[in-house]
């Protein structure tokens, strides 16, 4: 475009919802349905008085309708006809519908507790994860064994086994539950901490390596000119080095949150009710394998694509010229 | 009587920006031409139009007979009668400078293993790199890359040799090297078309310049001619300037 | 109130180290088995993101997409309770594993395709090479020396991930270790000794696999040096 057209385009700001494919619009559509019902459920069950909304755990639809329509398709099936095999489908649809939608509100508050877990750990393992990487690539030689062992170590170890080391090998749950308060009102059970523990744990060593070679990436020459104005070490990680090293870390961050969101589903091995537990509860007990797992794995889907799309928004946003993958402002 | 390389009408843009506007010039057996013009004029363009490696909009080029731009053209066939020199060497980082010669002798000609090592190792002599024959690109320095990379162009046979600024990414010490193998290849009859700010090698070994200025030729003609009296001042202009940077330094 | 620490659970834990080690076999076998798998199907996969085009491409990505979104445990309890592939919990595992190492190890080989530059590609056709013939003699032995770190470190995911292969019974290293401790043959005590057996047999395992894999890095790498 012309020079003069070039600068009108830029006065005049486009709104960001202009320009999407059909392909964008159905993949934002599905979102704010998955994230309104879910957060419906949630504020039904916890937040609404008794009387108000569907009781907790009673699912929005009816399930009644959905049960006869299948049965009457199952009929139209048998009686033969033109129609017969799609009647049939349609059947088996429906029926797995009649089926799913009562676990609904139990996959909720399954999917109530992966966001916990995946939430707590990831922000409480920042910090650790802080003072391991500015060990490791600042610090002095014992520091920077001892960083270097505690990432070996954990990283070099399932995530599961870790779990069972705390959970049936320390027998930490014994201890938590002693903690007055623990299990009641919104505080979670001993499990529960037990987990966050453990992800916490695991997550302070990757996200200190994604770390490490973040700071890594910035030029030595910036600390050293943040010391020649007269900046401490502390302060030149601080102001200069930290924040520069926080861009490049960001690929690695939403790496790290996909991966905690799928791997959340490990503590339903230590008894934590999040949502693959939930899952395989329902399956084990009504035979109904592949509607519950089928549905549980395009729940973990919508999550992580979800996260997925915030985190490249987040690069986007917070992208500074020059550092780390982020483009060139173009003049 | 026809040329060995006929270059006619060529157009060629991108987006909106008319890079060739009709470029028409032509090149005999034995001839080594100079393409001379301010940064970005297209240069590079027009030698990566004669061996498709950008597809022009459109024109017509012709080498020995053939229509290279014709739309049912073997593509492959055509550029093993071409040999290229990249500005930046472009050399196979995973293979010797040998086995770099060497390969399109055995995957392209299909040359048995044997003959294409001592025809390889004939072209190393002949740039003077025999005894780098087993070194890896990363161990060689930018003159003995680029030497390697005219060998490994050489080692094809080709008809016409295309070179892109091949001293342009070259510190200043390493540029006389490659100059030597290439004023020995023009004194050896390769036709050449060279696209440069070299002007030591236009008066030494080049028998033809041309002068590429938005997008056409606007001057051609001996470089003697051109240094002394060219027809259009900004030709005047941009020689002084190339020149009072060699002699500058 | 945990048990302190006694000899006679240590006692315990050597003497069922057989048992254990068995584990570590399968663990190990189940790895390079999925990893095999993984970049059979994982670096065609990758091929395609890179090259290919239309129904096939889209394809490819969305199978990355699936088998990269939804959790292993949940992978691997489909392949074997839903999708039935086997009775054997060994080949499900190797199945399950396999195909989501193969959607990590198509990005590693579509990065390494891609970081391979250009300009060594039209270098390639300059001289003559068809399109496959440049792909397969300039980029691709270079793509993949480059992707070893990766494929390093995807190993020792995989390595890890077959812990969860217990959730089928498969009788590796997590779920011996597992059988061991709820035993009540050493009268409910030696579960710490036990699990943290297992532990560092998993640690010496990665250990092991990672400074063999950087022995390989070093002898195969692409000399880099000053230059190009």
């Amino acid at each position: 475009m012309s020079d003069a057209e070039g600068a009108q385009a830029a006065a005049r700001p486009t709104a960001w919802w202009t320009g999407l494919t059909a392909r964008q619009w159905l993949g934002y559509a599905l979102a704010a349905g998955f994230w309104g019902w879910l957060v419906l459920r949630w504020v039904n069950d916890w937040f609404l008085p008794p009387g108000v909304g569907t009781g907790r755990g009673q699912p929005f639809i009816a399930v009644a309708p959905i049960r006869a329509a299948a049965a009457s398709m199952q009929a139209t099936a048998a009686a033969g006809g033109p129609y017969a095999v799609v009647a049939g489908w349609l059947a088996g649809l429906l029926s797995a519908l009649a089926f799913v939608v009562p676990a609904l509100p139990a996959l909720a508050e399954g999917v109530w507790l992966t966001l916990v877990l995946t939430v707590a750990s990831i922000t409480l393992a920042f910090p650790i994860a802080v003072l391991l990487s500015t060990a490791r690539v600042y610090g002095g030689a014992g520091v920077r064994w001892l960083a270097l062992a505690y990432t070996e170590l954990i990283r070099g170890t399932p995530l599961l086994a870790q779990l069972f080391v705390l959970f049936f090998g320390l027998g930490l749950t014994t201890y938590i539950r002693a903690v007055p308060g623990v299990g009641t009102g919104f505080i979670p059970d001993q499990a529960i901490w037990v987990a966050v523990i453990g992800f916490t744990i695991n997550s302070s060593a990757y996200q200190s390596e994604y770390l490490r070679s973040a700071l890594q990436s910035v030029r030595p020459g910036q600390l050293t000119a943040a010391r020649a104005i007269g900046l401490s070490q502390l302060g030149g990680l601080r102001y200069v080095v930290l924040p520069q090293s926080f861009r490049y870390a960001i690929p690695g961050w939403s790496n790290e949150l996909v991966y905690l969101i799928k791997y959340s589903s490990l503590a339903a091995f230590i008894t934590v009710p999040e949502l693959f537990f939930r899952a395989q509860a329902i399956a084990s007990t009504t035979f109904r394998y592949t509607a519950m797992f089928t549905l549980v794995a395009l729940f973990y889907l919508a999550i992580v694509l979800s996260a997925s799309h915030v985190m490249h928004w987040v690069e986007r946003t917070t992208a500074i010229p020059g550092i780390g993958g982020s483009r060139v402002r173009q003049l | 009587m026809s040329r060995l390389l006929e270059v006619e009408d060529v157009v060629k843009s991108f987006g909106s920006n008319v890079v060739l506007d009709g470029v028409t010039f032509g090149m005999d057996r034995g001839d080594t031409t100079i393409l001379i013009g301010p940064s970005g004029s297209g240069k590079s363009t027009l030698l990566r139009c004669i061996n498709r490696l950008t597809e022009l909009d459109s024109g017509t080029i012709t080498l020995d007979g053939v229509e290279v731009t014709a739309p049912g053209a073997d593509v492959n066939a055509i550029r093993r009668d071409i040999g290229m020199v990249f500005q930046h060497f472009n050399l196979f980082a995973h293979l010797t400078a040998l086995e770099n010669v060497t390969l399109g002798l055995r995957r392209v000609k299909e040359v048995p293993k044997a003959e294409a090592v001592e025809r390889g190792r004939a072209e190393l002599e002949q740039v003077g790199l025999i005894e780098q024959a087993d070194q890896y690109p990363a161990e060689l320095s930018g003159g003995q890359q680029q030497r390697v990379g005219i060998a490994r162009a050489l080692a094809m046979d080709p008809k016409l040799m295309l070179f892109d600024e091949p001293t342009s990414a070259l510190d200043p010490e390493l540029i006389g090297e490659v100059l030597e193998v290439m004023d020995d290849l023009a004194a050896r009859g390769m036709t050449m078309l060279v696209v440069s700010h070299e002007m030591g090698f236009a008066r030494s070994a080049a028998t033809e310049m041309l002068v590429l200025d938005g997008g056409v030729i606007v001057e051609s003609g001996p470089p003697a001619q051109l240094f002394e009296a060219p027809e259009h001042e900004r030709t005047r202009r941009f020689l002084s300037r190339l020149t009072e940077m060699e002699a500058g330094g | 109130m945990m048990a302190p620490l006694q000899l006679s659970d240590w006692v315990f834990v050597f003497d069922n180290a057989g048992y254990l080690l068995g584990g570590a076999v399968v663990t190990v076998l189940l790895t390079l088995s999925s990893v095999l798998l993984g970049f059979v199907v994982g670096f065609p996969f990758g091929a395609v993101e890179v090259y290919g085009s239309g129904w096939l491409r889209r394809l490819v990505v969305g199978f990355g997409t699936l088998f990269r979104g939804t959790p292993i445990v949940v992978i691997i309890v489909y392949f074997y309770f839903v999708l039935q592939v086997s009775n054997s919990a060994f080949l499900t595992a190797t199945l399950a594993l396999g195909l989501r190492s193969a959607a990590y190890q198509s990005q590693i080989f579509r990065g390494s395709l891609q970081s391979v530059d250009e300009g060594q590609f039209e270098a390639a056709r300059a001289i003559g090479l068809p399109r496959l013939g440049a792909i397969r003699y300039v980029v691709v032995p270079q793509a993949l020396r480059r992707s070893v770190p990766s494929f390093q470190n995807e190993f020792t995911i995989v390595l890890k991930d077959t812990s969860i292969a217990f959730a089928i019974g498969l009788g590796e290293l997590l779920k011996r270790s597992r059988d061991l401790f709820i035993s009540p043959a050493h009268g409910g005590t030696a579960v710490f000794e036990i699990v943290v057996f297992m532990s560092a047999i998993y640690f010496v395992l990665t250990f092991t696999t990672n400074r063999g894999l950087d022995w390989v890095n070093a002898r195969y790498a692409v000399p880099t040096g000053e230059g190009t």
